[in-house]
């Protein structure tokens, strides 16, 4: 209904109206987005070479602090930046990059797996080949097939980042908790003595979609890839399943802290920002959350200092437990551009050692490549004896299209409201990774 | 006089059109008007037409025809096939609550108080805020702690938009909220319509005020209510901000509509083909509900 008032004006063109509803979007959105950028002439006298660059809201602290950066390194490129949240920067950037009007530079997921991902859309030949710039030689191998695509990097990004449980110290410090924990069993045993000292043992916000994957993603790696580190090309080649794999361990193990009440009431109902100020107030102990939103966190507590993160456990041997460290969300330049060789150029600052410090910091991530002069998040600092051998990617990444995490996101939420099974749900990614 | 003159008029008059005709055909005066609706209207509907039988990812050169694939893809998509489900469900209950409450309320405000004019614009209200802002508003109505929101002023302990049995009818729930003054402006002018005389006659015969009602108001209400059922039957098989902005589907597929199915296959999932597809298949269902509707309601009108 989002028109009430026209359809008493409409009755007439409503029919092909709507079948052109699509169509007419594409038109509306082309016309009035941005024209390729032109040259202007400043006051100087120096000719400045103005670059477009749309990102989603997570990148907006480190862009802010480098396009200034950048303006005072090279005065005559400008980088303009615009933000907007994840889906709405999905819908307009495919529309823009379909009427073939693509922004210099905009944000790029890395893998494959969502609709604006690496994979996706260097495959449709519209991401500038960045491997001749000299960072990309320092890509770790197991990070590759985020940055690259048959052997070509597309994709700039400054680090990685961890999921494992936020928690509020304090809370911890109450209940008589001194450490955290490095067992799965120990995690429950934890998980009581908060719900005895009266505090929710672990806020859940899964109203908001892309929350219901956390708990499953930091389980997995210890279930799954602990056990067949090679898991991924199995299933990509069809030798494995959701269905036969630690994915049914892991969904089980969701599931059975539900059901020893270590949730808020009405996960399903709960979203992101009520999680997150749950955590932040101490109202809840912890939040299974990606390091990426630490700031998020940070500025709904009332001191800053009083959270920090652990690895969440997911075996009961504490050298099985592995960790999710993926490539946090990044950048790529236009193939088709005008201004792509400023654009690259842009991109090649962005791969300075001390640039890629500066961006890890501004979001709590490991920076892809360190040095002395990189710092590294105390509340991540328990995660880095994983990073180097018991880390996996987070699971989208190498997964074969955009809809296998939608159906994870839908089918957790049906397991929490105790309207499916664990059978039905890996049945269901099943399919939907296999289309 | 008159006669004689038009008599003799006429002729001439005749002439003169058919001359005129004849040196510029008449449909060349829409000429413009027809050119840019054709532009903007007619051109992006049949371009957009035949992406439905394609498989265009949306972004990119590659695309090939694919025939009816996708229409079949429609029919044993399981998700797409509740999501019809969905909308109807929802469709049925808007209609029926939003035009009932809208005639509760227009009936209400056309009595002479003297607050009938604040009532008014306060029950229009809703109607201009935006529908993703409703759906934001609503998620605090919403909350699911028992003691906020309408949870905490019923003292009731449901989870309104995360138990996937009730969402979609919380949704509802808030879609006549913001309509429903719509549908009351609508019947309103109805009531203006009806001429005093045939209720000052009705009282003369006896009639009392449910009578007057049943027999004179409600059928001349008739053309009022013909464009409030379409409307409303319109606005909820097309419904797509309140739930995209309340629970984008969910929990699970609970409140997945035509509208939002259509939208994720474009734009999450990347089939702009498959999705052009859905958006012809729901314009023509909705063109073909709304065409039945109208003939079958305009039958029952009667004029004062």
């Amino acid at each position: 209904m989002t028109d009430l008032l026209h359809h008493a004006r409409v009755s007439r063109g409503q029919f092909l109206r709507m079948m052109g509803g699509l169509a007419a979007a594409t038109l509306a959105t082309t016309a009035c987005s941005t024209r390729p950028e032109t040259t202007a002439t400043t006051g100087g006298g120096g000719a400045t070479t103005e670059l477009k660059f749309i990102g989603v809201a997570d990148q907006k602290t480190p862009m802010d602090e480098l396009v200034a950066a950048y303006a005072k390194a090279t005065p005559t490129v400008r980088v303009t930046a615009s933000y907007a949240p994840t889906d709405q920067v999905q819908t307009s950037l495919r529309t823009q990059l379909g009427a073939g009007n693509a922004p210099d530079l905009h944000v790029v997921y890395p893998g494959n797996g969502s609709a604006m991902s690496m994979t996706q859309i260097a495959q449709a030949g519209l991401l500038a080949d960045l491997s001749a710039q000299a960072w990309t030689q320092t890509i770790p191998a197991g990070f590759k097939p985020a940055f690259q695509l048959d052997g070509k990097t597309y994709l700039y990004s400054a680090g990685s980042s961890v999921i494992g449980a936020v928690y509020n110290k304090k809370v911890f410090q109450q209940a008589g908790i001194d450490a955290p924990p490095t067992t799965w069993s120990e995690f429950l045993a934890v998980c009581d003595k908060l719900k005895k000292a009266g505090v929710t043992p672990i806020a859940l916000g899964a109203q908001t979609p892309w929350v219901t994957q956390l708990i499953t993603y930091a389980l997995v790696p210890s279930t799954v890839y602990a056990k067949d580190p090679t898991f991924d090309d199995k299933q990509l080649a069809g030798q494995a399943s959701f269905a036969d794999s630690g994915w049914r361990q892991a969904m089980e193990m969701y599931l059975e802290l539900q059901k020893r009440g270590f949730f808020n009431d009405k996960p399903n109902g709960t979203t992101f920002e009520q999680q997150t100020s749950m955590v932040a107030t101490g109202k809840a102990a912890m939040a299974v959350q990606v390091s990426a939103v630490l700031p998020d966190f940070r500025k709904a507590a009332s001191s800053p200092d009083g959270l920090s993160m652990f690895p969440l456990p997911g075996a009961d041997d504490a050298n099985q437990v592995w960790i999710p460290a993926g490539v946090v969300v990044g950048l790529g330049a236009s193939a088709k551009g005008r201004n792509a060789e400023q654009a690259k150029a842009f991109i090649d600052f962005l791969g300075r050692q001390e640039n890629i410090n500066a961006w890890a910091k501004a979001i709590a991530a490991i920076p892809l490549t360190q040095d002395a002069g990189s710092t590294i998040d105390p509340a991540v600092q328990s995660f880095l004896p994983f990073t180097k051998d018991r880390a996996v990617p987070f699971m989208d990444q190498r997964w074969p299209n955009a809809e296998v995490q939608p159906v994870h996101f839908a089918v957790v939420q049906e397991l929490l409201a105790g309207d499916s099974t664990i059978d039905e749900a890996l049945k269901k990614m099943d399919e939907a990774y296999r289309k | 006089m008159t006669p004689v003159t038009a008599g003799r008029a006429r002729p001439a008059h005749v002439r003169r059109r058919r001359r005129f005709s004849a040196a510029a055909p008449s449909w060349l005066f829409a000429a413009p008007a027809l050119a840019v609706y054709a532009l903007i209207v007619l051109y992006p509907a049949v371009a957009g037409v035949i992406y439905a039988f394609t498989d265009w990812s949306g972004i990119g050169r590659d695309m090939s025809f694919v025939g009816l694939a996708n229409f079949r893809t429609l029919l044993g998509d399981e998700q797409a096939m509740g999501s019809i489900g969905n909308t109807l469900l929802l469709t049925v209950a808007i209609v029926v609550v939003q035009n009932g409450v809208g005639l509760l309320l227009a009936l209400g405000v056309h009595v002479k108080l003297k607050s009938r004019a604040l009532l008014r614009v306060v029950f229009f209200a809703p109607v201009v805020v935006s529908p993703v802002m409703v759906a934001f508003l609503w998620k605090y109505i919403y909350n699911p702690d028992p003691t906020a929101g309408l949870n905490g002023l019923l003292g009731l302990e449901v989870d309104w938009l995360g138990d996937p049995s009730i969402a979609l009818w919380s949704i509802a729930g808030m879609v006549v909220w913001q309509n429903a003054g719509y549908s009351m402006v609508i019947f309103l002018a109805g009531l203006e319509g009806v001429p005093r005389e045939l209720h000052e006659a009705a009282m003369i015969d006896g009639a009392g005020t449910w009578q007057r009602f049943r027999y004179v108001t409600w059928p001349l209400l008739a053309p009022a209510l013909t464009i409030n059922l379409m409307l409303s039957t319109i606005g909820g098989l097309k419904l797509f901000d309140q739930v995209f902005a309340a629970t984008n589907g969910g929990p699970g597929y609970a409140t997945e509509t035509l509208s939002t199915v259509l939208y994720k296959q474009a734009f999450v999932f990347g089939k702009f083909g498959y999705s052009t597809a859905v958006a012809l298949v729901l314009a023509l269902f909705v063109a073909a509900v709304s065409l039945i509707q109208v003939y079958y309601l305009r039958s029952r009108e009667v004029t004062a």
